[in-house]
């Protein structure tokens, strides 16, 4: 209805109520009430201007027609209070419906809003990767808010995401600036919002909208659901990378198995075979099938050397802890490698009341074998090696010591790359120059540090820690 | 005349022919098996005396085999496996095998276990020795006597009684969980450091050199194992 419209029939209603009262035989207070009553209904319904035109016009009535003397418009005092009464309830009447129509009209709105916030969410939860999850918003932003376009900034990448050229409004600047805002900030000459997207107190980007504009809570709320969206789609992306690394070293892992088994099966053949000839060969033979045995033991020790080297460059060794004792380690590995060791005085030194270490058995065995294999070949047959444990700061520290001809100060931190080796034992040594690697790969992953001391001609000390398991009381 | 007749189970063939060359010049008969099926097959129509298990075979593996043949025989097993995981070797005798060897590995460490295992399994260990007795370690089960190097020692009920069940299975590796059970009941099996303590004082009191033992033996990661002295 037009205003012109609603004018005339205010003017008509209260005419109406005037011409009434003309024919009944009622007297002026009651008119005038009765014409309170038209002008709070049209200040309801239509608003100030409709009411105060009629304000005026039942005056005019009132004072013509039944205020004394009748017939005449003089505006007495009782005129003027009627006007004034009139003209108050036209403009309280009108603000309170004004506001009230106005919050309907807003709750509608908001309404809308939140259908279409929710539209948004169930749009999101579907997408999959970060990069296509933010593309699919801006485009979703847009057509659920009927923006004219939308782009989204995203500071880890320092990338932006638009929904079409319109959202040049938006220039990168704006974006950048916006992600460091505390709040929505609505530029009405632009017709532009920006809003910082953030999670928790973390600045991700920041969000573009150009208008029509929603509210700002909802601009808000879009922000916050961007923010959700792009962590939901990072802790998926994170979740798919751990599961395919996992898959990965699983089948490294089973890879390497299987070239064990596969390398050892032959290996196993040949060393059965030839200790058993061994057994009955006549001494002019026995020379070469020892040859044969010891090369067969060589090429099984370097396969297990390439594949320990092998599991501890796959980056994460599986350890498996528990409480080892050092001592007990310490008297396998010497067990072990007694063949090697023929000859050489060794000697052990575990200190009284050793705590048990938290380490992988298994591991630890081998990063100890290879300390004790590299004593041995480095230093001349007969020299004494040395063993000890202690405990020294909550931590167990074990000690390689032989009598060699120690190493160069500036070939002391190379030692333990793989494959290096001094530089006067270049062309001497039978192993496979991955030993200390190994050692070092393996202690690493325990979390502890293995280090070398050398004095020119006084021998080598390799050192390493493990952490101390928890005491554990006995039965 | 035969020493015993030895079924080898090894999916690879090169060690089947090493085997069988090496085990018969060694006066053992030897029946072959390709896998784990075959080799319940043969053990039901050939009886053999001792089976050599190989751990990692397709099909039915070592450890399965092994479990299904404990439900129907007491035949002596050795789980031949490449040396990779020490737990490979615990499950192997917690599936029933008497011993493991590694591969690769010397001939006459692997005879050395046949004639062990065979030898227990001759000695019937169920019946239980009333008393044993090596050079320089006597012991007598009844009255729980023990005498090192002609002098008594003494040892607590707890010692003794571990003494006993690795006496008991001489020669062949006991597992930690096995040994804790044994001594300590069957709530124990998870606590290998308890042994550490007793096997140490086991040792103090019968072996002449603790620190280099010759009788209780460390199968390191796995158990101990008795070895009655030369």
């Amino acid at each position: 209805m037009t205003r012109t419209l609603r004018l005339a029939g205010s003017v008509l209603v209260v005419t109406a109520v005037i011409e009434l009262y003309r024919l009944l035989p009622v007297n002026s207070t009651t008119v005038a009430l009765s014409l309170l009553l038209a002008i709070l209904f049209l200040s309801a319904q239509w608003g100030l201007a409709e009411a105060a035109v009629a304000s005026v016009v039942g005056t005019v009535g009132l004072d013509y027609y039944f205020l004394p003397p009748v017939g005449t418009l003089i505006m007495e005092p009782q005129s003027w209070v009627a006007l004034l009464a009139f003209l108050a309830t036209a403009f309280t009447a009108s603000k309170l419906s004004a506001n009230a129509r106005r919050r309907a009209a807003e709750a509608d709105s908001r309404r809308v809003e939140t259908e279409r916030l929710y539209a948004l969410v169930q749009a999101m939860m579907l997408t999959g990767g970060a990069s296509k999850t933010l593309r699919e918003f801006v485009h979703r932003v847009v057509r659920e808010f009927g923006s004219t376009a939308a782009a989204f900034y995203y500071r880890a990448t320092d990338e932006v995401v638009r929904s079409g050229p319109e959202s040049a409004v938006a220039t990168e600047h704006d974006l950048r600036v916006a992600a460091e805002l505390d709040g929505v900030r609505v530029d009405y000459a632009r017709g532009l919002a920006l809003a910082p997207v953030r999670l928790g107190s973390r600045p991700l980007g920041s969000l573009a909208m150009v208008a029509p504009l929603p509210s700002a809570q909802t601009i808000q709320a879009v922000a916050d659901l961007v923010a959700l969206t792009i962590e939901k789609a990072r802790a998926l992306e994170e979740a798919g990378h751990a599961e395919a690394a996992r898959q990965s070293e699983a089948f490294r892992s089973a890879m390497l198995d299987a070239l064990a088994h596969d390398i050892k099966t032959p290996l196993t053949s040949i060393i059965a075979a030839v200790t058993s000839l061994l057994g009955s060969a006549p001494a002019g033979e026995r020379e070469l099938l020892s040859i044969i045995h010891e090369s067969a033991d060589r090429l099984n020790r370097m396969a297990a050397e390439v594949m320990a080297m092998a599991r501890v460059e796959a980056g994460k060794l599986h350890l498996e802890t528990q409480p080892v004792a050092v001592g007990d380690l310490l008297h396998a590995v010497l067990a072990e490698l007694a063949p090697r060791l023929s000859g050489r005085p060794v000697s052990t030194r575990i200190a009284d009341r050793l705590p048990a270490a938290l380490a992988d058995p298994e591991l630890i065995r081998q990063a100890l074998k290879q300390l004790v294999e590299n004593a041995a070949n480095y230093s001349p047959p007969g020299s004494a090696i040395s063993l000890s444990a202690e405990a020294k700061n909550a931590k167990i520290l074990v000690r390689v010591a032989d009598r060699g001809p120690g190493i160069q100060e500036n070939e002391r931190i190379l030692i333990f790359d793989k494959f290096f080796r001094g530089r006067q034992h270049r062309y001497e040594t039978t192993g496979t120059g991955m030993g200390l690697a190994i050692a070092k790969g393996i202690v690493e992953a325990h979390g502890e540090r293995i280090w070398v001391e050398s004095e020119r001609g006084q021998g080598a000390v390799f050192s390493f820690t493990l952490p101390a398991a928890p005491e554990v009381p006995q039965p | 005349m035969s020493h015993g007749r030895i079924l080898v189970v090894d999916d690879d063939p090169q060690i089947r022919r090493v085997m069988r060359a090496t085990l018969v010049s060694h006066g053992y008969e030897v029946i072959e098996a390709r896998d784990g099926e075959a080799a319940l097959a043969e053990i039901g129509r050939e009886a053999p005396n001792l089976v050599l298990l190989d751990m990692n075979m397709p099909g039915l593996s070592g450890l399965e085999t092994c479990r299904a043949l404990r439900a129907t025989s007491d035949v002596p097993v050795i789980i031949l496996t490449v040396r990779e995981s020490e737990k490979d070797k615990v499950a192997a005798l917690d599936a029933g095998a008497d011993d493991y060897v590694t591969k690769p590995f010397g001939i006459e460490e692997l005879l050395a276990r046949i004639r062990a295992a065979l030898r227990r399994s001759a000695a019937s260990p169920d019946a239980g020795p009333r008393a044993f007795s090596c050079p320089g370690l006597e012991i007598d089960f009844e009255t729980r006597r023990v005498s090192a190097q002609g002098r008594d020692v003494r040892l607590t009920p707890k010692e003794f009684d571990l003494l006993r069940h690795l006496v008991a299975h001489a020669g062949r590796p006991v597992t930690h969980r096995e040994l804790l059970q044994a001594v300590w009941g069957p709530d124990y099996g998870d606590e290998p450091e308890y042994l550490r303590v007793f096997v140490n004082q086991v040792r103090k009191k019968i072996e002449p050199n603790p620190a280099r033992p010759q009788y209780v033996l460390t199968e390191p990661w796995v158990g101990y194992r008795f070895e009655p002295g030369k």
